[in-house]
């Protein structure tokens, strides 16, 4: 059985892994201004750069418009842009997109289609996703996300069932890879952004991040969690309804079987043809059902945890802050 | 007849708010120029109260100068302005942008005038210069109104008369912008959670101890004291809370606990889901 170390090691020849991605100190700022004045419903954009070898530069990004009913129009809005923007000498190569989520919620269905639809024309797209309740909370909201290269294979060939993934040692750990963000300016840039330093008083950032009432956070997180439990015990519901009806399936074919044999024995003592043991058109095969979901479900609350866990350890440091400048402050 | 000199007063009195990205496109277009080209210029994208105009996106117009004409590509910049409008209905044109330093000239003036057409507030558009040449040691933006200048009845010319110009940070881009300050230029990592923690905790303490250092100014008299400082500063500690140290130790206990169930249950889920994983349950049926 190969396993996913074996699958990594497989020399590439043309393409390399890709290891960092490099965002312009604008396509951040630019891609904050649009989530959060978007919010709370989820926006989307398009990122352009280059591919570099190992490192994945995002050089310029703009905004789609919110999705209308027509989809010839959204296919012009990105063609009028790209030509303008190349009129002025931006990279024009499409590197993926960016769009915001809510409390850390993006891995669905429809984030893995739009990336397989992508890798047909791009091999290496990347998906920036923001969270403007991380941003706020003080914390860099943005992640690099990219589908794992054998699991986009298996999704390709539609091979999604217990059986196949577990052959291809594909677990859900191997879906979605984040992959670290480096920013990068233009010497010209850094000139400007030395100018701009932001006077040294407190900003709503540091409010936030000093502050100890986190329950709101950590309640919504934890209403998130228990709805992916949920999902959890439905997608465990399917595949016990599965067996079940693979169990009774079988139990149909052995009582028919019977049933022809006893004719059969009854014909052949009346000399007549023996009917056949065999009828494939009244016992379809039932469809094992895709282990996708309970994947996702499964990497979700994974993410949930870990945000729960970081953010309730953060709550007990700046407790004993607290403790200890009280202390101070008695004696 | 002598006739007089008119030199209207209006218009004069609004401020100008840049968010940074604005200016950080601008180097960006800046450093992807043609070779031919020594400035580039756009149009700024806004909203415009009274007398405080909010500029927050921009985009580059393609345009060709010579000695004494210039040209703008319109096409260009009707379908940017377009494309712009379908993702943010509530912006409007508020003026233009170049990146020279130095004076003006006559080419600014024709443009001036063509974007005054098209806004349609009654200062006109509002021209921003980001100084690239980099011969001073910073990069200086200014901002500038025009007003008409007529002698009788005669038009003379076109006056820019700059007006204050300030960086806009909305919160979230200060940590933006932040973050781009204490990016290492070589590295450009992103600070981790922990440092962010410190970098607050030392601001704060930086603050207080300012604080404290005027207070001790004034009451040793070596500073005059501002009432309403004085009092701002009073409300501010009236804020913090007052606990008895039972009180607070039940505080702290109870907070302590919650996070550190909320810290078991994360963890305990986290690993059941790896042991589910590993022992292959997900794919059998419940018994």
């Amino acid at each position: 059985m190969t396993t996913v170390a074996d699958l990594l090691k497989r020399p590439d020849v043309k393409e390399t892994v890709l290891k960092t991605v490099q965002l312009d100190g604008q396509v951040v700022l630019k891609i904050m201004q649009h989530c959060d004045g978007a919010q709370p419903s989820i926006v989307t954009g398009q990122l352009l750069g280059l591919d570099v070898g190992q490192t994945m530069e995002v050089t310029d990004c703009f905004p789609f418009p919110s999705p209308e009913d027509d989809g010839d129009s959204s296919t012009n809005y990105q063609l009028d842009m790209m030509r303008c923007l190349r009129e002025v000498n931006v990279d024009n190569n499409t590197v993926g997109w960016y769009q915001s989520s809510v409390l850390g919620q993006y891995q669905t269905q429809e984030m893995i289609e739009t990336f397989i639809s992508y890798h047909d024309s791009i091999k290496k797209c990347v998906c920036i996703v923001y969270d403007p309740q991380r941003q706020q909370r003080g914390q860099l909201g943005l992640r690099a996300i990219r589908l794992k290269d054998s699991f986009i294979e298996l999704f390709k060939e539609q091979k999604l069932t217990g059986k196949d993934l577990r052959e291809a040692g594909v677990g859900w750990r191997d879906v979605f890879v984040e992959v670290p963000i480096k920013i990068h300016n233009s010497s010209l840039a850094q000139a400007l952004i030395a100018d701009l330093n932001p006077a040294p008083g407190a900003t709503a950032g540091d409010l936030e991040r000093l502050s100890l009432a986190n329950a709101g956070y950590l309640s919504k997180t934890m209403a998130n969690l228990i709805e992916c439990m949920d999902d959890m015990l439905a997608e465990q519901g399917k595949v016990s309804m599965y067996h079940r009806n693979v169990a009774r399936q079988q139990q149909q074919m052995a009582a028919w079987l019977q049933k022809r044999n006893q004719e059969n024995i009854a014909r052949r003592a009346a000399g007549e043809e023996p009917l056949p043991e065999e009828d494939p058109v009244l016992f379809k095969p039932i469809p094992e059902p895709s282990a996708l979901d309970q994947y996702l479900v499964t990497s979700q609350i994974a993410g949930y945890c870990d945000m729960l866990g970081a953010a309730a350890e953060k709550g007990m440091a700046k407790m004993y802050l607290v403790q200890a400048a009280q202390k101070a402050a008695q004696h | 007849m002598v006739a007089s000199l008119l030199l209207p007063l209006t218009g004069a009195n609004i401020t100008v708010k840049v968010h940074p990205v604005v200016l950080l496109q601008i180097c960006d277009a800046y450093i992807r120029r043609n070779d031919k080209q020594d400035r580039v210029i756009g149009t700024l994208l806004g909203t415009a109260t009274e007398g405080v105009v909010t500029v927050s996106r921009c985009y580059v117009v393609p345009h060709t100068e010579s000695a004494d004409q210039v040209a703008v590509d319109i096409v260009h910049h009707k379908t940017m302005h377009e494309l712009h409008q379908r993702v943010a209905p509530s912006q409007i044109i508020v003026g233009w942008f170049s990146t020279t330093g130095g004076g003006l000239n006559s080419s600014d003036a024709l443009i001036q005038e063509h974007y005054s057409k098209e806004v349609t507030a009654s200062y006109g558009p509002v021209h921003l210069r980001l100084d690239t040449s980099l011969q001073q040691d910073k990069l200086p933006c200014s901002t500038f109104v025009s007003r008409g200048l007529a002698l009788g009845d005669k038009p003379l010319g076109m006056e820019f008369v700059e007006v204050p110009c300030d960086v806009a940070y909305g919160d979230v881009e200060r940590v933006g912008v932040s973050l781009l300050v204490s990016g290492d230029p070589e590295k450009g990592k992103p600070t981790a959670e922990q440092e962010t923690l410190a970098t607050s905790i030392t601001r704060l303490t930086a603050l207080l101890g300012k604080a404290q250092a005027y207070v001790e100014d004034v009451v040793a008299g070596r500073r005059e004291g501002d009432a309403s400082v004085g009092r701002y500063l009073a409300d501010t500690l009236a804020v913090v809370p007052h606990l008895e140290p039972a009180a607070f130790e039940r505080m702290f206990n109870e907070g302590v606990q919650d996070d550190l169930l909320l810290s078991y249950f994360a963890h305990l889920v986290r690993s059941q889901v790896s042991l589910a994983e590993r022992l292959g349950t997900a794919a059998l049926p419940l018994i």
